[in-house]
């Protein structure tokens, strides 16, 4: 198990590098520089802007000398805002993003296999519909027409929510429930059609009729016996979620005005912010790649199937 | 005898119940007959028609341009029943009774002046506006609310504007010559074009040449600017100096064609209008007007006239007074082609590598799954995301950036298929009697998945156009004047509070498009594989 | 205890007229039509038949534990001790299930929960039907496996189930069926999906602890040398129906119905392979799903009738309780009754 665990951690660095080299190059040989402006910098200023940001060296060498900085932890200088170096920037925003995506994460899993486990006890009665109905919304709906259509309706017609804000900001603990929601809706669509079709299919399982051939209540069954076993795809799922949860929230940051990563990212993206932007995809990527490490985990935990080779 | 013989004819049906032939049941037939089985899906299939339908046949649909800005007509609110001007009288009057009421001149009473305080704190302008709409007419037609000198001013011009503004567009121009013959302007040489249109200025020929140079670079430039953004200035007159070196003769005289025919027109159009003008205050033409006028003696144009403000928006009109139902179906254009072509494009890259990994196996396969786990374990939405403000967002961009990640499920999933096919005894057979591997492959192998690569390509144009939209929306995909459903929800997500309709009427049909292809994929995978009921 | 008939006394359980269809989109499917057997204490009883004649529906039904929908138990009676299950509210038919008859399924491979610790599944088995504590199930448990024959069981005990062998897990599969003291074992083709050394000795088991605990056996299978081991009596089922009952010794030496004597032809046996052709029995079963009133049999019997394509033979008794349904006797006792 140990061995196990130590071998997916060394996996996971070709994978970092991986992201680090190829946001680094897209961003190089894109056309174009961060200090292109509407109105043309003097020859000489430029070459001195060039020398203090080291533009002025071969692309190689910036690699090495960027590859060497991220290794230390060090995201380097921001090219568009002077104040601060990156790694300020990005330490800012991340704890909202982290809140938001560990509430989010936690209502879909948590609603998501609930309703899917209830769908399926109840299969083919209201409750089932209900939920499928809700899951079908879920999914096909975009997060980014949900989230206005939610601040439509429920902060700015029925003004129960705070339209935007963000609690960090003293806007009140409310400012949280429509993100969080709305960031939360697809994957708990995602989730509960999972619970529920591999509930079903568990329950459909020849050990599940050995159980009740053992006089086991229906309850228990479930609990006992279904559970585990239909949890499966759901863990591996999981992986996929964080990302989407990551990508979504660049929307709802956006919408709801919270001061996050992800709005930081669009700006950048739109401001050419090119250390900026690579900062905060490989911050992104880190996170990303440890959830699906830690998915793994606990999957090869869940499955007593699994080998460890 | 009589037993027998009832015996004899149910003797022949039991054993023809026994007896019977399984009839040959191809299983894309089968899959068919249960499709057709599934209301929701048929009723996708119909619905999802309809949007291609209305996509493809835009272009011809009576709708308006869809990047054709109106400033007067900027955030017009649905209506099947009311005019363009009568939208507009009505918005512009709800703003002036408000301001009025602001004053101090429009008088209400104590609790009604609460209940608009409050709407105004609670910014709900748009319900102000909606109350003190018919209450200001009300208290002008009593009497106890007139108007000041300036603002009766104002609401004459507009009246004035609204009842006698026309558009005017040039149809066709034709060449009158000596004999009283016509020709299509459009079909002149390109000298003879700039000849007429020397003629029409009363100048000399060679006295164009510059001007429509110039404007054709300048153009082009234009052009070349939307396309690759944050370019220096050098760079971009080299970029201009190659286009031009590279364009043949004849595609050059196409452009100097097209540049003076739309300025002869232009002119006809002003020279049109003012004789229409002048009509259309005596009241006397009807509209719209559908004409060939003799604009000069050697020059007749078929010439459209309409009235500005008879217009009929019946989804509203965006904050630059373009027609949100048309914006709607070009952007349902926009956002249709790419997922179709998206998916297209990304399916055929995964059967492709999909395909050969899993037949030939060994490295190969090794190198490719490497490739794909890797891009796996990439954010890739957020390097699209890079990849569009760094290569400049166009349509072209968005449409490679994203079919470049999305092959990577489809081609896992054909591997999975080919493996399990590719030991199975009519493969055996195929490649005992000689048959090429590629032949086994795309003969042989993919159409034996192929229901799976269709199931998965269905569910994959929903998302694919989610994507799209996701990007749109961020203001990283389609740019204006084009539209997609993203965009067009995207900009309307400031707006929200005032005209709510510039959201809901893309986000609905959008969705709908969605549930239906959703549903479509469901009914499909349910079709084509009875067991996954249930599956996601 | 007083209200039991000395019949049922006798009959450990007896079916009566079952009827199990299934609602399917292409009709419904008569998987069980109108069977009867009875079975006494300690005694073995045989059901062969091939594939889909509805062996294993019958037993389902006996422990309801048919799926449903599609499928539902229409007709009949399920007599258990004096009782009939069919009618059994849930919670008394759960205090039957596992405790008074349990089954053993045909794939050990499956019918274990792979999740959990063979441990956490056999007591949880035992603490369903029994007030004892955890500890007490567990040495009970321990002392069940050894029965069935697990080395180290003590230690084996802890495994989860794809750590032991096919046979192995049938064996684990026997000792939790039985770690109540069922009076019924239900075993449900217990040997197809395992090698043929294994099945001699899980038979063997089978056979060895229902003596000494004691327990009636249902055996279901297709393979009619399995029954003739270790049946007293056999039921051979052909399309939902069952055709021929009688003591083993009877139904080997004068197979009455047709069927039942293609099937006896069908397995090759080493002192009849001289001429070195097997017999075999044509065609394929009907599909079960709308019927016509007929002989099931009739496309594929080499003694077929005028009668027997129009109706449903009707059982006939030929004495020392050996039955058949078929036209050939029917006929005989009709012209003796004439």
């Amino acid at each position: 198990m140990t061995k196990y665990i130590i071998r997916r951690l060394l996996g996971i660095i070709p994978t970092l590098l991986i992201i680090i080299t190829l946001s680094f190059f897209i961003v190089r040989v894109a056309p174009g520089g961060p200090f292109d402006t509407e109105k043309k910098l003097p020859e000489v200023v430029m070459r001195n802007i060039e020398a203090k940001y080291h533009l002025d060296e071969p692309l190689v060498v910036q690699y090495g000398r960027y590859m060497f900085d991220v290794l230390r932890g060090d995201l380097g200088p921001s090219f568009r805002y002077k104040d601060h170096d990156v790694n300020f920037y990005i330490f800012q925003s991340l704890p909202n993003s982290m809140i938001l995506g560990v509430i989010a994460i936690s209502i879909s899993i948590i609603f998501g296999i609930s309703s899917g486990m209830l769908a399926a006890v109840k299969q083919n009665t209201w409750v089932d519909y209900l939920s499928m109905a809700l899951a079908v919304v879920g999914i096909s709906v975009p997060l980014f027409v949900i989230a206005p259509v939610l601040q439509y309706v429920f902060a700015m017609q029925l003004g129960w929510l705070p339209t935007s804000g963000w609690f960090t900001n003293g806007d009140g603990w409310q400012t949280i429930l429509l993100p969080a929601v709305t960031l939360a809706f697809a994957d708990f669509a995602t989730i509960a059609r999972l619970t529920r079709s591999s509930m079903l299919d568990t329950l459909r399982s020849d050990y599940i009729r050995t159980a009740k051939a053992k006089g086991m209540r229906s309850s228990s069954i479930i609990f006992k016996h279904a559970m585990k076993g239909s949890m499966l795809p759901i863990v591996s799922y999981l992986g996929p979620a964080f990302a989407g949860i990551i990508t979504g929230s660049v929307v709802v940051e956006q919408v709801f005005r919270i001061p996050g990563l992800g709005k930081f990212f669009v700006q950048s993206s739109f401001n050419r912010d090119y250390t900026l932007i690579v900062g905060v995809v490989i911050v992104y990527s880190v996170i990303l790649v440890i959830m699906n490490f830690i998915v793994d985990v606990v999957y090869s935990l869940l499955d007593p199937r699994i080998t460890y080779k | 005898m009589l037993n027998h013989k009832n015996g004899k004819t149910k003797q022949e049906k039991a054993t023809n119940e026994f007896n019977q032939i399984v009839v040959g049941n191809s299983l894309s037939k089968d899959a068919w007959r249960r499709l057709r089985k599934n209301k929701m899906a048929v009723i996708s299939v119909i619905l999802v028609s309809i949007y291609i339908l209305l996509a493809v046949t835009a272009p011809i649909l009576p709708i308006y341009p869809y990047d054709e800005i109106v400033i007067d007509h900027q955030d017009l609110p649905p209506s099947l029943t009311k005019t363009a001007g009568e939208l507009m009288r009505d918005k512009e009057l709800a703003k002036m009774y408000a301001q009025a009421w602001r004053q101090g001149r429009l008088v209400v009473d104590e609790a009604t002046n609460e209940m608009l305080e409050d709407w105004v704190s609670r910014s709900k302008v748009n319900k102000v506006w909606d109350y003190l709409l018919p209450e200001g007419n009300r208290q002008l037609e009593s009497g106890t609310f007139t108007w000041n000198a300036s603002e009766q001013r104002s609401i004459d011009s507009r009246e004035k504007r609204i009842a006698n503004e026309i558009q005017i567009s040039i149809e066709k121009m034709w060449l009158k010559d000596e004999q009283g013959k016509l020709s299509d302007v459009k079909h002149l040489e390109t000298d003879e074009i700039v000849a007429l249109y020397a003629k029409l200025l009363g100048v000399q020929a060679n006295l164009l040449v510059d001007q429509y140079t110039y404007e054709i670079e300048m153009q082009l430039l234009k052009k070349i600017k939307a396309e690759s953004t944050g370019l220096t200035d050098d760079e971009y007159n080299m970029m201009l100096r190659d286009q031009l070196d590279s364009m043949s003769t004849k595609n050059y005289d196409a452009l100097v064609k097209e540049n003076i025919y739309e300025k002869i027109a232009s002119t006809i159009k002003d020279m049109a209008m003012e004789q229409l003008g002048t009509e259309a205050s005596q009241a006397e033409t009807t509209y719209p007007l559908n004409e060939k006028v003799a604009v000069t003696e050697y020059l007749t144009a078929s010439v459209k006239a309409t009235k500005m403000h008879d217009r009929r928006y019946y989804l509203g009109t965006d904050s630059l007074g373009r027609d949100m139902l048309s914006r709607i179906i070009y952007g349902g254009q926009v956002s249709i082609a790419i997922g179709f072509i998206g998916t297209l494009t990304s399916v055929l890259i995964g059967v492709v590598l999909g395909s050969l990994a899993g037949y030939l196996g060994g490295k190969i396969d090794y190198f490719i799954m490497r490739v794909v786990d890797i891009m796996y374990g990439l954010p890739y939405m957020l390097l699209v995301i890079i990849a569009m403000a760094i290569f400049g967002r166009n349509i072209l961009n968005l449409f490679f950036a994203l079919a470049i990640i999305s092959w990577l499920t489809i081609s896992r999933m054909v591997r999975g298929q080919i493996m399990s096919l590719k030991n199975q005894e009519f493969v055996e057979a195929a490649r005992s009697m000689g048959a090429s591997t590629p032949r086994i492959i795309f003969k042989h192998l993919v159409p034996n998945s192929l229901s799976v690569i269709i199931v998965f390509s269905t569910l994959r144009i929903p998302s694919f156009i989610m994507t799209e939209s996701f990007l749109s929306f961020l203001g990283l995909g389609v740019q204006a004047p084009y539209a997609s459903w993203g965009s067009l929800v995207g900009e309307s997500v400031g707006g929200m509070t005032l005209y709510p309709w510039r959201l809901f009427f893309p986000a609905i049909v959008m969705t709908v498009f969605l549930f239906a292809m959703n549903f479509l994929g469901d009914g499909l995978r349910d079709a084509f594989d009875p067991q996954s009921k249930n599956q996601l | 205890m007083n209200k039991k008939t000395p019949k049922s006394y006798e009959n450990m359980l007896e079916v009566k007229n079952l009827k199990t269809y299934f609602l399917t989109d292409a009709g419904i499917v008569k998987a069980v039509d109108g069977i009867s057997f009875s079975l006494r204490q300690g005694e073995t009883l045989g059901i062969v038949g091939e594939s889909g004649c509805g062996k294993s529906v019958t037993n389902l039904s006996i422990m309801r534990l048919i799926p449903s929908p599609p499928g539902k138990i229409v007709d009949g009676q399920i007599i258990f001790e004096g009782t009939d299950i069919l009618a059994l509210p849930e919670n008394e038919l759960r205090n039957i299930r596992g405790n008074k008859i349990s089954m053993v399924f045909q794939d050990p491979m499956t019918s274990l929960n792979p999740f959990l610790r063979i441990s956490t599944q056999m007591i949880e088995t035992i603490r369903i039907h029994q007030d004892i504590s955890k500890k007490e199930a567990l040495a009970k448990s321990i002392e069940m496996l050894k029965l069935v024959g697990i080395p180290a069981a003590e230690e084996r005990i802890f495994n989860y189930p794809h750590q032991f062998s096919g046979g192995m897990r049938q064996r684990v599969m026997i000792a939790m069926a039985l770690s109540c003291e069922a009076k019924i074992l239900i075993a449900d083709e217990p040997t197809t999906a395992l090698d043929v050394t294994i099945q001699a000795q899980i038979l063997e088991l089978i056979q060895k602890l229902s003596k000494k605990l004691n327990t009636s056996v249902i055996l279901i299978t297709h393979d009619l040398g399995v029954v003739a081991g270790m049946c007293e009596n056999v039921c051979v089922m052909y399309a939902g129906k069952i055709v021929e009952k009688a003591k083993t010794d009877d139904l080997y030496k004068q197979p009455a119905h047709p069927y039942t004597f293609g099937l006896i032809q069908s397995v090759p046996r080493l002192d009849k392979a001289k001429d070195g052709k097997l017999f075999s029995i044509e065609g394929q079963p009907p599909n079960v799903i709308d019927l016509p009133p007929c002989c099931p049999f009739h496309p594929r019997c080499h003694k077929v009738m005028d009668i027997c394509r129009n109706q449903y033979p009707p059982t006939v008794d030929l004495g020392n309780s050996h039955e058949v349904s078929c036209w050939l006797y029917a006929e005989h006792k009709e012209l003796a009754d004439a």
